[in-house]
């Protein structure tokens, strides 16, 4: 992997957020909505613009007052921030998307909760400069954002026999009623975790015999 | 001067401001969009009525879902519910608007009927804080549309029951499909359902 250590700092940032650092598979983050929301593709959209704008927006302006804020109080402050882009966010869709709005109901206040939100503020943006959080908040948003689309088309696929609510199967198909409830999703991530760690560490194993058969 | 970012002054002081700050930007946004934001429930509920008794459906504009409200619908208010009257193709027909508790809290809803609560004429949710993807499944289309033109039980309720969970559309049973996965609201709907039912026949029977 002598190419890894080439890659700009941008592209590494991507590469982590998405895969190799994705706040799921290795942070483990963020997994309580990802049991609430995923029975249902749009939602699990919104949910995903909703924390990737939060964080990088988040990331952004914590980046850029880390010089200013004293130590003592930084968690107060990293939360006093998300929660304002959280907070704006309700209000842009209660005033402008209100269908939206009504539909997710209290999961746009629960962004907040979301521990990526300030995983990443206190692992990333306390330390590094503002263009490369906001890149790290995009890149964990959207790291975290497509597994919870595959998980959410599993979901609502074989839970309504339908995706984004348009009807995929006939009347004959019988609902799993099973991947509309929360257990499901347990499920669903466990075998994504399973099948993303087997991946890494056969990479890392044919990594290893590499080098190994490099020194011979 | 230097600032110590470590003394407590400076600590105190610097989150006094960024405090301050924030929640200023956040109260100026949320006075800017106050009026907005009314005027969205307003139509939401209003919106909801003339659906309840099927002068329109998602898909009319805004315009006309408001010239509906005002020309074909009569407010009316009563003791303990809002009531709505509208004389529809000659025939009359009363709702109501009530609320009720939910899972997680109150389900506000309007519920449209003959003034004798005989036959639903539309039901539709105006507000609820049910778990999204389950419970609050009872504002979607299909399950409010289970009440179109169902015939209220000889006993004057509806039931709202476990079904295939893809709604259930025969007018003479009586029965509605719960929300699956959501039995529990399911059944705080019934209750919705069935009082507004006896309201509609309080109402109707005093016009």
């Amino acid at each position: 992997m002598s190419a890894a250590a080439k890659v700009s700092p941008a592209r590494k940032i991507m590469q982590d957020g998405l895969w190799t650092n994705n706040p799921i598979f290795v942070q483990v983050l963020g997994i309580c909505s990802t049991l609430a929301v995923t029975n249902n593709l749009r939602n699990t959209l919104i949910m995903v613009l909703g924390v990737t704008f939060a964080t990088a927006m988040g990331s952004l302006t914590l980046s850029l007052l880390k010089d200013l804020i004293p130590r003592k109080v930084r968690m107060i402050v990293q939360v006093l921030v998300l929660s304002f882009y959280v907070i704006i966010i309700d209000i842009v869709l209660r005033a402008y998307q209100p269908a939206i709005s009504k539909q997710l109901g209290p999961y746009v206040g629960l962004i907040i909760t979301n521990c990526i939100l300030m995983g990443r503020a206190e692992a990333f943006a306390a330390s590094n400069p503002p263009g490369l959080a906001f890149l790290d908040g995009i890149a964990n948003g959207l790291g975290y954002g497509w597994v919870l689309m595959v998980i959410a088309t599993v979901r609502e696929f074989l839970g309504f026999g339908s995706l984004f609510g348009i009807r995929i199967m006939g009347d004959g198909f019988t609902p799993w009623t099973i991947m509309v409830m929360a257990p499901s999703a347990f499920f669903l991530v466990a075998l994504a975790l399973w099948i993303a760690n087997v991946r890494k560490a056969r990479v890392a194993a044919a990594a290893e015999k590499a080098a190994k058969g490099g020194k011979a | 001067m230097k600032l110590d970012r470590n003394s407590v002054v400076y600590a105190a002081v610097f989150t006094f401001v960024v405090c301050v700050a924030f929640v200023v930007i956040l109260a100026v946004a949320n006075q800017l969009t106050l009026e907005r934001v009314k005027a969205n429930r307003l139509f939401e509920a209003h919106f909801a009525v003339v659906k309840a008794f099927g002068l329109a459906d998602a898909a009319t504009p805004r315009d006309q879902v408001e010239s509906a409200y005002t020309s074909l619908i009569k407010e009316k208010v009563m003791d303990k519910v809002q009531a709505y009257t509208a004389e529809i193709d000659g025939q009359q027909y009363v709702g109501v608007r009530l609320t009720m508790p939910g899972l997680w809290g109150p389900i506000t809803a309007v519920l449209a009927a003959d003034p004798q609560g005989t036959v639903i004429r539309g039901f539709e949710i105006i507000d609820q804080q049910e778990t999204p993807g389950l419970g609050g499944r009872i504002g979607e289309p299909w399950f409010t549309a289970q009440f179109r033109g169902k015939k209220v039980r000889p006993d004057g309720t509806i039931e709202v029951a476990q079904g295939s969970g893809k709604g259930n559309f025969d007018p003479e049973n009586g029965t509605v499909d719960a929300v699956t996965g959501a039995s529990r609201t399911s059944d705080f709907v019934k209750a919705l359902v069935n009082r507004s039912l006896a309201f509609v026949r309080e109402v109707g029977g005093s016009l």
